[in-house]
């Protein structure tokens, strides 16, 4: 199952690489292995979505190739870049300036207006920002007239948008979307799916999206399926029916695969 | 905790909201099985077990006190702040009544045992108490009383006590002491029952010129047995020290200096005429009582002279040293504990408003599944209880160890701290601990009532908009208190000045100042974050400005600490201020010799200065002041005795009404205001009475304008004369002749002045800057003890800090996620940190200015006399300085602490 890189796809140059990653929690009795030996390619300008029962380690992998974690072993790449070699700092300004990050929910600073929010990665990195592109991306999220509201003042949906144009402001490698709309009903999780669709194809942009809803994962180029740390499955052009098949096949094992993995 | 996007949520119905919850359950089974497992998870087992464990034993706790007991162990961390402000509160407290009654005993058992062997004290009846004496100068009595006494049944022995000023110089010819405690001469009594001194090592004075010196001024001057020295009587008197003494078991009467002559020496230089004595000591026969002695003497004292027990002799000293200047000492402690209370009060009530706003859904669960108002009130209260317990049984702790320290301390740095163990009284232990338990319990109620009013659906319901700084109600009353507080001040200040009015005023400005705080800072920190650029100091800005009422409230606490300071600073800089101005416009000479400065300790002057001085071809006029006293028409008044009409070339008197030359034996001047408050204008009279008894009427020749550096009565050393006691003058004021250059004038007075015990010649500046230079050492002690205060409401905002911190911690892991870096986040809390000192020291700064103006304002004297103000803009600044500094120090924890935080941990939390 971890062959991944004799598949075709590997031709495209990848985003994101991680091998042989094994991401460890505790020690001896109570040692969890939430990443078993995962290697797996983000290819450039594709929209990934990673799927996996609770406990897969689905969020691991996604925070560890984000540099929000580290490996137990194995390797995580952005780029040219092997982000094991960077300390704090530098892991830091790699996130600031070649990731994106959409988060399930507590996206923006309530502090801060949309317009603010937008370019926070830029303005922490006292970059310029393009004006032009700037307000190509809010017009892309459709929030121009809700520029200098708080956050406070927008729908769950909107708030979201606010968070897809803020990861796309930097022109990152790559954005990590985790459940974007695991808090939306189904209509706002729609357009917040859409529009990232939409911005891969536009812009060439990568994106990996973390998510259990199989309609969130039908917006994807391709699936991946994780179960107990280990990549099982890939899935190229899902629809939200095959890829619920195929979790439900998950769900009909689940005694045996996920036992070990919920504490 | 969510902060947002959950409010949409709550709209959007259930079915999400179990959703997502079901959701976030799913990150925080994950993020258990990180190694590094979450503080609340591990409280959470740990306090399990624990719990069954009450609930199946035999005593039960009610669930409040249990609720209180577990939030207090789970969030140890943040009661940290409130700990240590009620700690340093109650032990300098503590350290104050402790300090307060050892040294009391002290002094208590000092003079006990140093005047032990006196079972009586004849001395004489009259005291004259000037207006604003602490004590009043009694008259001599004969001291060719002694012999007769000795002879009385029931007196086994009778000596004649002299005390005079007497002011040794050091071994490097520095004068010792004279800047506070007095410095005294007197004669050794052989007697050594009636002698207070004991001698230590050398023997006693047998000759003219040989002194016996206490112990502690000795080692102050670095002199020692067989040294030649000089005592300045004021006139200067070579003298050999042949003994060194003890005092009561001590080296010397705290830092009192005192030098021991012949009886000889000491009549011939501390009293105006042989045969005076200060008092007649005397030691009663075997068997007879003091009371028996007294009754005993009593038929054989002429008029005017009195006998009082040994016992009570020693008890006025007592009290004159524990009343007046330990009285002060403590009450002036007391002051600055009572500040740094205050300033506790405000950081210990913020703390708790933050955690009961922080812990709304806590208690609206509590309330939900049952919790009476009342138990969630008394929950609350109980940890504010328990924390003001430890942390005041601590500050007793600390403050009892500080005054040990002292009095260990005191004797090293060369102050001779009496003898004796430390008194611990049940007051100096209960009032602190009541102080501590109630400002916790009382800085809590507020918050803790506000927690007994979470309805239960606020458990449900997103955190509250915080709309305590933009209230109309606030803003109204404050706004209203504001201007009865200036207009009640203007009313106490202009016009006839009313200190109590001005009081009010001021009271009711501060509390002014606390109630619009609120409204206030959402202003002033926009205002203050103007000049802040980046991204960084934009979000310090913006999380200063999100909940006004909590940045006011940790403001508050900086404001009053800063305001004191600043009062002090314009009220010291305006002291300072009038006392330039009134040399300035009434020093007319060219340079002063003056005595000590504020009037305490030393000499004074040789009488004979300034005569030698106006001899010398360079001068012109050298006239002294010298100081007497009477009763003018029943009242006390202190008198300048000098040459009046020599006086008004060297001093500008001002307008003078009558004439100042011929005053005469039997003439007086007075100053204007006085006079016209006594009923006096020239060619009326004024009966004098002297401390020898002796009454006379003198007529008023002149009144005088400006009493500034004159006084309020001029006599002649011709009217004095009969009644002087020791002479000396407090000031020699001198004019050069015509042509004489500064310099070569000033080398001319120096080298007589050389020749009369070495007083320092000064130039008008120096004059000026010298009379002001015990307000410079005041205020240092003021700073050093406002500190505290200061220290303590720093601890306040890094509390509060830490607090929001905590709070805020979703947000910082997005901010980290998105790439801010350690540094930057830091930066942010640090800024946040500065715009609320600044916030505080600028409201410091415009209330204390305004409460320095009420002060001087509402200070006695008018006219000419009234106090000059003044704004002392460097002091100001360092204050301003000192505390945005002070801003950026007490943000290190927390910003330590914010930029550790993990971020997946962060931004999974729910």
């Amino acid at each position: 199952m971890t062959t991944t890189g004799t598949r075709p796809r590997a031709a495209l140059p990848a985003a994101v690489r991680v091998v042989d990653a094994v991401k460890v929690y505790g020690r001896d009795d109570t040692e969890v292995r939430a990443l078993d030996g995962v290697s797996v390619d983000f290819p450039v300008g594709r929209f990934t979505a990673v799927m996996g029962p609770s406990g897969s380690g689905k969020s691991t992998l996604m925070h560890c190739a984000a540099g929000l974690d580290t490996l137990s072993s194995g390797a995580a790449l952005l780029g040219d870049t092997d982000l094991s070699t960077l300390d704090d700092r530098r892991l830091t300004l790699l996130r600031r300036d070649r990731i994106g990050f959409v988060f399930q929910a507590f996206n923006l600073l309530p502090t801060l207006t949309v317009a603010e929010n937008i370019t926070l990665p830029l303005d922490l990195a006292g970059r310029t920002v393009d004006r032009a592109r700037f307000d190509r991306l809010v017009d892309t999220v459709g929030l121009r007239d809700r520029l200098h509201h708080r956050p406070s003042e927008l729908s769950g949906g909107q708030q979201q948008r606010v968070a897809v144009a803020r990861a796309f402001a930097g022109e990152p490698d790559v954005v990590f979307a985790d459940e974007p709309t695991g808090n939306l009903d189904s209509r706002s999780g729609e357009e917040v799916l859409s529009l990232l669709g939409r911005t891969v194809r536009e812009t060439g942009r990568t994106v990996v999206m973390v998510t259990h809803d199989p309609v969130a994962a039908a917006h994807a180029d391709e699936v991946i399926f994780l179960a107990d740390g280990r990549l099982v499955d890939r899935m190229p052009d899902p629809t939200a029916d095959r890829v619920l098949d195929r979790m439900k096949a998950f769900d009909s094992r689940a005694p045996v695969t996920t036992g070990g993995a919920t504490p | 905790m969510t902060h947002f996007g959950a409010k949409p949520n709550a709209r959007a119905g259930s079915k999400t909201n179990a959703r997502a919850k079901a959701k976030t359950r799913t990150h925080t089974e994950a993020d258990t099985r990180t190694p590094a497992e979450t503080h609340h998870h591990t409280e959470a087992d740990t306090r399990t077990p624990a719990q069954t464990h009450h609930r199946t034993g035999t005593v039960r706790t009610p669930a409040s006190l249990r609720l209180a007991r577990s939030s207090l162990r789970a969030h140890r961390r943040r009661f940290l702040g409130t700990f240590a402000a009620v700690l340093l509160g109650v032990a300098f407290l503590t350290g104050t009544l402790v300090m307060g009654d050892t040294l009391r005993a002290s002094f208590d058992s000092m003079f006990t045992g140093a005047t032990r062997g006196t079972d009586a004290v004849v001395r004489s009846a009259v005291t004259v108490t000037a207006a604003g004496e602490a004590q009043g100068t009694r008259g001599p009595v004969d001291a060719a009383l002694a012999e007769r006494l000795a002879h009385l049944p029931g007196v086994a022995a009778a000596a004649p006590r002299i005390e005079g000023a007497g002011q040794l110089l050091a071994a490097d010819g520095t004068p010792v002491g004279g800047k506070g405690p007095p410095t005294l001469a007197g004669n050794w009594i052989e007697d050594p029952a009636l002698n207070p001194y004991r001698l230590a090592e050398g023997r006693a004075p047998n000759a003219s010129g040989e002194v016996v010196v206490n112990r502690g001024a000795a080692k102050a001057a670095g002199l020692a047995l067989g040294d030649a020295t000089v005592l300045r009587t004021p006139d200067p008197v070579r003298v050999t020290v042949v003994g060194l003494a003890t005092f009561g078991g001590a080296d010397g009467m705290g830092q009192v200096t005192w030098a021991g002559l012949t009886r000889a020496d000491a009549e011939r230089y501390l009293t105006a005429s042989p045969g005076e004595a200060t008092a007649i000591s005397v030691r009663a026969g075997p068997g007879v009582s003091q009371e028996e002695l007294v009754a005993a003497l009593g038929p054989a004292l002429p008029d005017g002279v009195e006998a009082i027990t040994g016992q009570r002799a020693a008890e006025e000293n007592t009290e004159m040293v524990s009343g007046r200047f330990l009285g002060l000492f403590t009450t002036f402690l007391l002051v600055f504990s009572g500040v740094a209370v205050l300033v506790s009060v405000f950081t210990i009530h913020n703390t708790f408003a933050v955690l009961v706003a922080q812990r709304t859904r806590e208690n609206a669960l509590l309330r939900a599944i049952g919790a009476a108002r009342r138990q969630v009130v008394t929950g609350t209260l109980a940890e504010a209880l328990t924390v003001g317990l430890l942390a005041s049984l601590s500050g007793l702790l600390v403050g009892i160890g500080v005054a040990a320290g002292l009095q260990a301390l005191f004797p090293a740095i060369g102050f001779p701290f009496p003898e004796g163990d430390l008194v611990v009284t049940g007051t100096s232990l209960a009032l602190p601990l009541g102080v501590g338990l109630a400002v916790c319990a009382g800085s809590a109620l507020l918050p803790a009532v506000r927690a007994g009013r979470t309805a239960p659906l606020a458990a449900l319901r997103e955190t509250q908009v915080d709309v305590s700084g933009t209230s109309r109600t606030r803003a109204t009353a404050g706004g209203a208190m504001l201007a009865v507080a200036v207009g009640t001040v203007f009313a106490g200040v202009l016009g006839t000045p009313s200190l109590w009015l001005a009081a009010t005023g001021a009271a009711l400005a501060v509390a002014a100042f606390v109630v619009l705080g609120p409204v206030a800072a959402s202003v002033a920190v926009r205002v203050l974050a103007r000049p802040l650029r980046g991204a960084n100091r934009g979000l310090a800005r913006r999380n200063a400005l999100r909940s006004p009422g909590r940045t006011a409230a940790t403001a508050t606490a900086l404001m009053v600490g800063v305001a004191v300071v600043t009062l002090f600073t314009v009220f010291g800089a305006s002291l300072k201020a009038t006392m330039d101005r009134t040399v300035d416009r009434s020093f007319a000479g060219d340079v002063a010799i003056a005595g000590a400065s504020f009037g305490a300790g030393g000499a004074g002057l040789s009488p004979r200065l300034a005569p030698a001085v106006a001899a010398l071809p360079e001068v012109e006029t050298a006239v002294g002041l010298g100081r007497g006293v009477a009763e003018v028409n029943g009242r006390g008044r202190a008198l300048t005795v000098t040459d009046p009409a020599a006086l008004a070339r060297t001093l500008d008197l001002g307008e003078v009404r009558g004439s100042l030359t011929g005053l005469g034996a039997d003439g007086l001047a007075v100053a204007a205001d006085e006079a016209a408050s006594a009923g006096l204008a020239p060619g009326r009279t004024a009966e004098l009475t002297f401390t020898d008894g002796t009454r006379h009427t003198f007529t008023v020749r002149a009144v005088y304008a400006r009493a500034d550096l004159a006084g309020d009565y001029l006599v002649t050393r011709e009217a004095w004369a009969p009644h002087r006691t020791q002479d000396a003058d407090s000031l020699v004021a001198v004019s050069f002749a015509d042509g004489v250059e500064a310099g070569q004038g000033k080398a001319a007075v120096t080298e007589v002045a050389e020749r009369y015990g070495r007083p320092e010649v000064q130039t008008r500046e120096e004059y000026a800057a010298s009379s002001a230079g015990g307000i410079d050492m005041m205020l240092t002690l003021v700073y050093a003890l406002l500190a505290l205060a200061v220290l303590i409401a720093l601890l306040g905002i890094a509390n509060t800090l830490t607090l929001s911190v905590h709070e805020r911690t979703r947000e910082l892991g997005l901010l980290r996620a998105v790439g801010q870096t350690r540094a930057q986040l830091r930066a942010v809390v640090r800024w946040e940190s500065v715009l609320v000192a600044a916030f505080g020291t600028a409201g410091g700064l415009l209330l204390g200015g305004f409460l320095g103006w009420v002060l001087v304002r509402a200070s006695e004297g008018s006219g000419d006399s009234a106090l000059a103000f003044a704004v002392p803009a460097v002091q100001l600044a360092t204050v301003a300085l000192v505390g945005l500094v002070a801003g950026a120090v007490a943000s290190w924890r927390p910003a330590r602490r914010a930029a550790r935080l993990e971020i997946l941990r962060a931004i999974a939390t729910e």
